[in-house]
């Protein structure tokens, strides 16, 4: 699954030659042979080396702060989303919602890594939501929509369908 | 094609300044200070009302989808620029337009589709013109988080202390589209 995600992200990031990738372990972790030094293991640090390689280096986030936030989401990314049981995901939809409450993406004001592998990450989740439950997680859900359209992100993953205006508002009528 | 966009410096019509900056790159517009703010284009073709300067730039520069990208969106744009015009510019209470649009926003990054139109260009420069909005601001999150993501992004920061003004903004009388 790593993989599909990596060379997707090589696509984002317009990087012409594709990489070759073997896993290891029984958790399958990507493995990268590099030409000119040791292999890198594993899907945040392989990650980060090809947005270096693309020199797109504010996709790791333009100021410290930013840098550290994105750190942080990545690492929750792999250690929260991998394998989660149907308890786990009510956590991660209503702290992230809660989250996102006054954000447009996971860290600063423009597109960072972070949004691009939470919603790698994520997308099995929101594809099992019913249209309530979507709307339950009003900011997950705009904020997943936002980047599935986001010029070049979505690639092998299929669209999750959004609605757009809320019908589960009884207040207002 | 040379565009000269007057503005008035008292009254600074935003949302077309906005726009003006948005379609530098494929249209030139000369921006000068003046006392009525108007658009020349031709010695016969002159528009004085804000939203008719935008809506004439963003035709003139298509590739940049400021007017959205089919018809359904063009249409959603245009309520929003009508919206601006007659529930938000110069009135007095916004509490219930405000209630509106933060349900609109609550599922949405951008008003229109996937990517910046006029009608955020339009709804922001009326808000960050109006002197009720920062004191209302925290009770709408969605209009909030929206405004203030716009106003970190580029054309506008620099539009909205170039020309910050403390007047309500304009009176509607001037529509000659």
């Amino acid at each position: 699954m790593a993989l599909r995600e990596l060379s997707s992200l090589e696509k984002y990031l317009g990087l012409k030659k594709p990489n070759k990738y073997s896993t290891r372990g029984e958790k399958k972790v990507p493995v990268l042979q590099n030409n000119n030094g040791p292999s890198l293991v594993g899907l945040v640090t392989i990650a980060c080396h090809l947005v270096k390689e693309a020199k797109r280096p504010e996709l790791l986030g333009s100021s410290a702060d930013d840098r550290a936030v994105v750190q942080q989401w990545l690492e929750y990314t792999i250690t929260k989303l991998q394998n989660c049981t149907k308890e786990d995901t009510k956590t991660i939809l209503k702290d992230l919602s809660l989250y996102l409450r006054d954000k447009v993406y996971l860290a600063g004001s423009q597109i960072t890594l972070a949004d691009i592998l939470m919603y790698y990450g994520i997308h099995a989740i929101i594809m099992d939501l019913t249209i309530q439950e979507k709307e339950q997680h009003v900011n997950v859900t705009r904020w997943f929509d936002h980047i599935q359209h986001y010029p070049g992100v979505r690639h092998h993953l299929p669209v999750v369908v959004v609605l757009r205006n809320r019908i589960y508002t009884s207040r207002h009528h | 094609m040379a565009l000269n966009l007057t503005i008035n410096t008292s009254n600074p019509p935003l949302g077309a300044l906005l726009a003006a900056e948005h379609v530098k790159g494929s249209v030139q517009v000369s921006v000068k200070e003046g006392n009525d703010t108007q658009l020349h284009v031709s010695d016969s073709i002159q528009f004085s009302d804000a939203n008719s300067i935008s809506r004439y730039l963003a035709r003139v520069a298509p590739a940049l989808g400021l007017y959205g990208a089919n018809m359904m969106e063009q249409t959603e744009v245009d309520h929003w620029l009508e919206f601006s015009a007659r529930r938000l510019c110069g009135q007095p209470g916004l509490t219930v337009a405000l209630d509106e649009l933060n349900k609109a926003l609550s599922l949405r990054t951008f008003l229109v589709g996937h990517a910046l139109t006029l009608a955020d260009l339009s709804i922001w420069a009326a808000l960050q013109g109006h002197e009720e909005w920062p004191r209302q601001s925290e009770s709408f999150s969605h209009v909030n988080r929206w405004f203030s993501f716009l106003s970190s992004q580029v054309p506008f920061t620099s539009i909205g202390t170039k020309y910050t003004s403390k007047k309500a903004p304009v009176s509607k009388s001037k529509m000659n589209e």
